[in-house]
């Protein structure tokens, strides 16, 4: 222990050992375990600042350890700890001098990585020209000071979650690769950790750059990257003493010891999502005040929406990302509705994607263990005493999604300009797009792109044909920005992005029969689909096209309904909720155009597209005519922000819509079709 | 305030019933806006900013104040025929503000309470808001109402879009600033996780827990965080904490009607001890 | 003797033509043929009209050909068509139940052709004949079930504008 002396020739001493333990070929690895005195822990921050890196560490501000720039050790919080409960937290003095000896407060390193608030871009209208400035990506260097093995599991999540499918986040990227992360080994534990169940921790074992582990006269070091080895080189260490690397061992372990394991999770995505009706979730929703603060402090959660800043003449405009939570009321809102409307469908959205569904999605749990859900829920909901009484343990599948062609990020739009504009019906039109990047043109019946007008907030809209150097869109104006795109006029340019998503599987029904069954709008998607079938007639069966409107003139296309029928050998019904007299054929559901049929349909692939409930019943119409629900094919819509999987809006159950689908077979959704609340 | 015309303006009027003014002083409070809003939108009709009136019909009306008096009613219901978009602005107009405490109360009691001579005071014996008079087109919030929603709003109006007010709890606010929860950290009562957004968390930023001034936010659990606050606080108190800017509003009328805390007859004993901490 | 609505001049018996329907096929060739003995066929051209909403129902029948507009009326509005009813399905059911009337207009408009079961004498073989009945009424009650949920369907106007008529901030 080196006391009094001179720091600098503690310093060169400390040295002089190393490098005469390592001229000797002493077996120390470079990563270690070294020793850094307590006293010299400042050395590591200057060197930090030193490589132009601004440190984050743990402060205490406003009554919570939290998260801002320290510049030395004075900053740290020395002989401080905290006592926390469900719903309760307080600072608490302990009697020695530990830096570390804290357990998770209300701040996460999220805050750095995914900040509550982001640009994306600017757009700008000109007269007719639309242009969108992506928002520069210039991360400052960071240094985080005392990331936990929960936290480190946390960051390891996310980066799967941003950097890990078919769709990156360059601004998480920029951001994450800018930060230099020192973990430290927890040596105390809080009552709401259970990171031990989440297989998270205590013990670091990998994603750091250094870690440290505390005792009373300073750190035993580690590197765990090459960044960390060249500067742990840096730094004024000796060898790790046998004494000192057991002490370390034993202070982990005894954290280990004092958890437990309050959430045995072996099988629990399968028990959990067995319980979708557990009436535990009504009980929860009485309780829980949908105020976001789990969501807001958890180190995982990913959602966020984006909101337009527009001057008011609306010709700029920027768009950010915000924090969101699928809690809030317009998550999950779409033209016609919510598609989760009440508490306890958002709550069991939130439970079960963390602790289920986030498997399917990314191959692991979405929660660390890191128990600040608990302490920082206002009224005291612990999620681990929810899950123990929803889904008690008795006695786990990853899946990847495929890559799709060339889609721009919520940074970038491409750009097109209106050729024409046709009114299809009173309130639907047609949009002809021309100047379109070449990749739109290839794209598959069924898929959609996201367009966008500076000011407005993004819409998803399905692509209603392919045409050789450009391609349609069928809107309806079903509010403001719809309406307004209508209204742009031939000659003008909006923003898109696409084409998204998955399309029609037409190659199921080459040699088969084909049944399409559609209301309404719901025939816009299927457009492309009929006229694939139209131009390689010859290779498919029986054709028969249902389609049913609101009224006869709420029908599109009527020139080409009867082209088809006279000229492609497409049996084409029709039939309308409500008929004026000079209305001829049948009136009521489409579904009704087959229900009282003879056809068999075993050999049929059927596409089907309308308002969800028609889609359901038709469904079981056609199951009823023989048709295997692997073969039948629905599209879905959901309330989508970025289209590419990345918001976490359009979830249903595990699938993300705009991802997975929209186009879905009935074996694919299973349970989650048509219930209430997915 | 009608600057030189620039071709089809927005007619916009602003008028107030009983209310403290502030909500409309936030469209003045834009100060340098102030050339940009005027040069989309006519302000014909502003008594706070201008002597020039115009009787009417409005593309916008905003509306500031609950209605507390016969005249106030009549006059409403006539300005709603004038007005094509008819916007409450503040808590009083969109919930009946602090005044509407008085629903709980004896109307002559307040009344004999309050003024020397009561028989020339004619009010209605509850102050409302205006949705239960007139139908309302649409509402900010707030008390004041923020002035990057009335932005908002009228960048709105003048693109034809839907309005961009995030519907969530004051907590996101909180959190996204970094803020440490002051319910949770020190035992402070807050109506935060209620309390519908739009002031950017103000209250808890500085230490202090929300009053609740933005209205319940969509299914607010009130009785849940009610239940919390009863631990160590008398139901009296607990009442109290809801009533407030926006006591009149569902939930928080139900729990200030079950959990007492207004002294219903202002010349009684006082029915409760003050309230703890927190919102006193 | 009967013309097969799908095919044109093929001209087939009344029970070929009963199990053809989706009403009849379900029946088995014992019933069918039971029933067939009290079956005509009936020609409805375009405008026929086939039941009047509120008056004595005669008989029970299935469409073959052509299509049957049910319709009832608002006296603001007309005569309305609420459904049409398509070839194998049943209309008349109310000549089984009492008090026999007809819940609406059903006009042919299409020329239509219906296999007619007069409503007496079916009640009547219906009641003498257990077997019989237990085979006829549950296919009746299917018809009526589906008639149910076509018609619950459409009051759920489905493909209707949103609009709301609350206040609600935005």
């Amino acid at each position: 222990m080196v006391t009094g002396t001179n720091a600098a020739e503690a310093l060169a001493l400390d040295n002089a050992t190393r490098a005469a333990a390592l001229a000797d070929g002493a077996a120390q690895p470079k990563s270690g375990p070294w020793f850094l005195l307590r006293a010299n822990l400042q050395v590591l921050i200057d060197e930090l600042r030193a490589d132009g890196r601004k440190v984050i560490g743990p402060r205490v501000e406003d009554g919570a350890i939290v998260y801002s720039e320290v510049t030395t050790v004075t900053d740290l919080p020395e002989g401080w700890g905290d006592v926390q409960d469900a719903g309760q937290y307080r600072l608490s003095r302990r009697r020695d001098r530990k830096l570390f000896s804290y357990n998770m407060g209300p701040a996460s390193w999220k805050r750095f990585t995914f900040p509550p608030v982001v640009p994306l871009n600017i757009g700008r209208r000109e007269g007719r020209e639309v242009t969108f400035e992506p928002a520069p990506l210039d991360p400052p260097r960071l240094a985080f000071l005392g990331v936990r093995g929960c936290e480190l599991a946390a960051l390891g999540i996310q980066d799967r979650v941003f950097l890990g499918g078919p769709y990156t986040d360059e601004d998480y990227r920029a951001r994450r690769a800018a930060a230099f992360v020192v973990a430290v080994n927890c040596t105390t534990a809080a009552p709401t950790c259970f990171c031990t169940s989440m297989g998270t921790g205590p013990e670091i074992r990998g994603g750091h750059d250094l870690v440290l582990t505390e005792l009373d006269e300073g750190f035993v070091v580690r590197a765990g990257s090459a960044a960390g080895a060249d500067l742990l080189a840096r730094l004024p260490v000796k060898a790790a003493d046998a004494g000192q690397i057991f002490r370390a061992a034993g202070a982990i372990g005894k954290v280990a010891a004092t958890i437990g394991d309050p959430l045995p999770t072996a099988g629990l995505h399968d028990r959990l999502l067995a319980q979708f009706d557990s009436p535990q979730w009504a009980e929860i929703a009485e309780r829980c005040l949908m105020c976001a603060n789990c969501s807001m402090v958890c180190p995982t959660c990913f959602c966020s929406s984006v909101t337009q800043r527009s001057d008011l003449d609306g010709h700029v405009s920027t768009s950010e990302r915000v924090w969101d939570f699928c809690f809030t009321s317009s998550f999950a809102r779409v033209a016609g509705g919510n598609f989760r409307n009440r508490p306890r469908d958002r709550y069991r959205q939130w439970l079960t994607h963390k602790f289920a569904t986030w498997i399917d999605q990314f191959g692991t749990f979405g929660c660390v263990g890191c128990g600040r859900c608990v302490a920082w829920c206002p009224v005291g909901i612990d999620v681990r005493k929810e899950l123990m009484s929803i889904a008690p343990p008795l006695a786990a599948c990853p899946e990847t999604a495929d890559c799709k062609p060339v889609a721009a990020s919520p940074t970038e739009y491409a750009t097109a300009r209106i050729r024409s504009i046709r009114t299809e019906t009173g309130d639907v039109s047609t949009l002809v797009l021309g100047d379109v990047d070449s990749v739109f043109v290839s794209g598959r019946p069924g898929q959609f792109a996201m367009i966008a007008l500076p000011a407005y907030p993004p819409m998803p809209i399905s692509i209603s044909r392919y045409l050789p150097d450009g391609i349609e869109l069928t809107i309806r104006a079903a509010g403001p920005a719809t309406a307004r795109v209508i209204e742009l006029g031939a000659g003008a340019e909006l923003g898109l992005r696409g084409p998204l998503g998955t399309g029609w599987p037409l190659e199921q029904a080459v040699g088969r029969d084909v049944v399409i069954v559609t209301g309404g709008i719901g025939l816009a998607p299927l457009r492309p689909l009929i006229d694939a079938i139209t131009a390689q007639r010859p290779r498919f069966g029986t054709v028969r096209l249902f389609y049913g409107a609101r009224t006869p003139s709420d029908m599109l296309y009527r020139t080409e309904l009867e082209r088809w029928a006279r000229n492609s050998n497409i049996e084409v019904a029709l039939s309308v909720d409500r008929g004026d007299e000079r209305w001829r054929g049948p009136v009521g559901l489409v579904t009704q155009l087959f229900d009282q049929a003879t056809w068999d349909g075993s050999r049929a692939v059927g596409f089907v597209c309308g308002p969800e409930r028609m889609m359901q019943a038709t469904a079981e119409s056609l199951e009823e005519r023989g048709l295997s629900d692997d073969r039948i094919f629905v599209t879905l819509e959901r309330h989508m922000e970025c289209g590419i999987g990345l918001c976490g809006h359009c979830q249903m159950g595990k699938l993300f819509v705009c991802k997975d689908g929209p186009v879905f077979s009935m074996a694919q959704l299973g349970q989650v079709f048509g219930r209430e609340g997915i | 305030m009608t600057a030189t015309a620039a071709p089809a303006r927005l007619t916009v009027g602003i008028v107030k019933f009983a209310s403290c003014d502030g909500c409309q002083l936030s469209l003045l409070d834009l100060e340098d806006e102030l050339l940009d809003v005027v040069r989309k939108f006519d302000i014909v009709e502003f008594p706070e900013a201008s002597t020039s009136r115009s009787p009417g019909p409005y593309d916008v009306l905003l509306v500031e104040g609950a209605i507390s008096t016969e005249d106030q009613r009549r006059e409403i219901t006539e300005l709603r025929s004038k007005a094509k978009t008819l916007v409450t602005i503040g808590a009083c107009a969109s919930y009946g503000g602090i005044q509407a405490l008085r629903n709980w109360m004896d109307h002559d009691a307040v009344r004999a309470a309050v003024y020397a001579h009561p028989e020339y005071i004619d009010s209605l014996a509850t102050a409302t808001p205006v949705r239960e008079h007139v139908k309302v087109d649409a509402e900010l919030h707030g008390c004041p109402i923020n002035q990057d929603q009335l932005r908002e709003l009228l960048a709105s109006v003048a693109l034809g879009r839907r309005p961009q007010i995030r519907e969530e709890a004051v907590c996101l606010d909180c959190k996204r600033r970094g803020n440490v929860c002051v319910l949770v950290a020190s035992g402070m009562p807050c109506l935060g996780p209620v309390t519908q957004s739009g002031c950017g968390a103000l209250c808890p930023t500085f230490g202090r827990g929300c009053y609740g001034c933005f209205g319940p936010k969509e299914l607010a659990n009130a009785r849940s965080l009610a239940d919390s606050f009863l631990v160590g606080r008398e139901p009296a108190d607990v009442g109290r904490l809801f009533a407030g800017f926006t006591a009149y509003a569902e939930p928080f009328r139900s729990i200030v009607t079950e959990m007492g805390g207004i002294r219903m007859d202002p010349t009684g004993p006082a029915s409760a001890r003050p309230a703890r901490g927190g919102n006193a | 003797m009967v013309r097969d609505g799908g095919s044109g001049a093929e001209v087939v018996g009344v029970v070929e033509a009963l199990d053809r329907t989706w009403f009849g096929a379900a029946l088995g060739p014992e019933t069918q043929a039971r029933l067939s003995s009290l079956a005509r066929v009936v020609r409805a051209p375009t405008g026929t009209v086939v039941l009047t909403e509120g008056e004595h129902t005669d008989d029970v029948s299935i469409v073959l050909s052509g299509r049957i507009a049910l319709r009832m009326l608002v006296p603001e509005r007309g005569q309305v068509t609420i459904m049409t009813v398509e070839p194998g399905d049943v209309v008349g059911w109310s000549a089984l139940l009492s008090p026999h009337r007809a819940t609406c207009h059903a006009v042919a408009i299409e020329d239509t052709e219906l296999l007619a079961l007069r409503g007496d004498d079916l009640r009547a073989m219906l009641r003498a004949d257990h077997a019989l009945a237990s085979n006829v009424y549950p296919r009746v009650l299917q018809a009526v079930a589906r008639r149910l949920a076509a018609t619950r369907y459409q009051l759920l106007d489905l493909m209707a504008k949103e609009s709301s008529s609350e206040v609600h901030p935005w």
